[in-house]
């Protein structure tokens, strides 16, 4: 007789609910910030080789590409950021005695901590 | 309501259209769907249409249930391409239908609704979700105490009832069939958060392998469909935090203790 009806995969699973897409977006958005880093790298050594470099640098990043690259990169680091706060409550639960902190409260203090290190950066380049 | 007590009820009575997944190994070499017509009521889960089915329309249907409750774990299926407890999915909900049920995805399927939980069963007993202690202690001693504080460190992990339903939402397990797959991982850290329990090293061997936690990457969805809110994704990533503190501190023992 013959047996069971062997498992099977799909390569469209990420195409089957709206929250499968988001995670794939998700994983998308460290491609786009490791692209960043590199032409932060670049423009760290465009600073080292001197003004002339630098302004050519600076030129160049604002080519139509590249400019249209870093709205699409910021967009995925917003959404990165969003994401991997969500996770934190949970890879870090925090317990405070026998309660756990909600995890809304981690997630707030991500964001006030992002808001910090956000202003101690913009003191520094702008002031 | 007492005005409406006098009134007769409906001729016309309204049903909905269950679309069901059919596979006989003895007859089929494909599955095939076969859409019922079944009586539509407010107060009825998908569970009460299939048994309205069985008893009344077409006894060769074949499905798993028990407890009509959601404690036992057994009525799970693919309801619309979500895995969920039958017996919890009320036809209200999914009005106006057609409802398509189908067997848990990422399974082999015995007949109909039915499918081979073998590969859970195995990856299940392999890391040990049991309390081992090192040397038991003598029943004379009395019990192993634990604290509230101590209680609140897996409680949730406890509340699996092996539905599966995490594995049919895993986009991994769908994949690569070798991983451990959600539940069983949130068992393992079930103990492994015990503090009756000694036995992390035991499980840890198989849970910090690439089959185990490293396979997984974070989508999500299996505590997004878990009825008893177990949370098998936080339990991975807790896992995971745990594994690379381990890997890390190893490298402060002293060479024989590794």
């Amino acid at each position: 007789m013959p047996g069971p009806l062997p498992r099977r995969s799909s390569a469209l699973w990420w195409n089957r609910s709206w929250r499968y897409r988001v995670f794939l977006l998700r994983e998308l958005s460290a491609l786009f910030a490791a692209v960043y880093m590199v032409l932060l790298l670049v423009l760290a050594q465009a600073v080292r080789t001197g003004e002339g470099a630098f302004e050519d640098y600076l030129e160049v990043l604002q080519g139509p590409v590249l400019l249209v690259f870093h709205g699409v990169a910021l967009l995925f680091a917003m959404l990165h950021t969003v994401t991997w706060f969500q996770a934190v409550p949970k890879a870090l639960p925090l317990k405070m005695g026998v309660r756990r902190v909600p995890g809304i409260q981690l997630i707030a203090a991500n964001y006030v901590a992002l808001a910090a290190a956000s202003a101690v950066v913009a003191v520094i380049f702008l002031a | 309501m007492t005005s409406t007590t006098s009134t007769p009820p409906s001729t016309a009575q309204r049903t909905i259209t269950l679309e069901l997944f059919r596979y006989h190994p003895e007859q089929d070499t494909e599955p095939r769907f076969q859409s019922y017509e079944v009586p539509y009521r407010d107060e009825w889960v998908v569970l009460d249409a299939l048994n309205y089915l069985k008893d009344e329309v077409d006894g060769t249907l074949s499905y798993r249930w028990s407890c009509r409750m959601g404690v036992c774990g057994s009525c799970g299926m693919m309801v619309n391409g979500t895995p969920q407890l039958t017996c919890s999915a009320f036809l209200r909900d999914l009005v106006p239908g057609p409802i398509r049920v189908e067997p848990l995805r990422g399974f082999p399927v015995e007949r109909d609704m039915v499918i081979s939980l073998d590969d859970f069963m195995v990856k299940l007993e392999s890391v040990k979700p049991w309390i081992i202690r090192e040397v038991d202690k003598p029943l004379s001693e009395g019990e192993y105490l634990q604290t509230p504080s101590q209680l609140a460190d897996f409680r949730q992990f406890t509340m699996c009832i092996n539905c599966m339903l995490c594995y049919a939402a895993c986009p991994v397990y769908e994949q690569e069939e070798q991983f451990l797959g959600p539940a069983v991982i949130a068992l393992a850290q079930r103990y492994n958060l015990d503090s009756r329990d000694e036995g992390n090293d035991e499980r840890n061997e198989l849970v910090w392998s690439k089959e185990g936690i490293w396979d997984c990457t974070f989508v999500g969805e299996c505590s997004a469909v878990c009825p008893k809110h177990v949370d098998p994704a936080a339990a991975i990533q807790q896992a995971k935090v745990e594994a690379t503190n381990g890997f890390f501190l190893s490298f402060l023992k002293p060479l024989g203790r590794r």
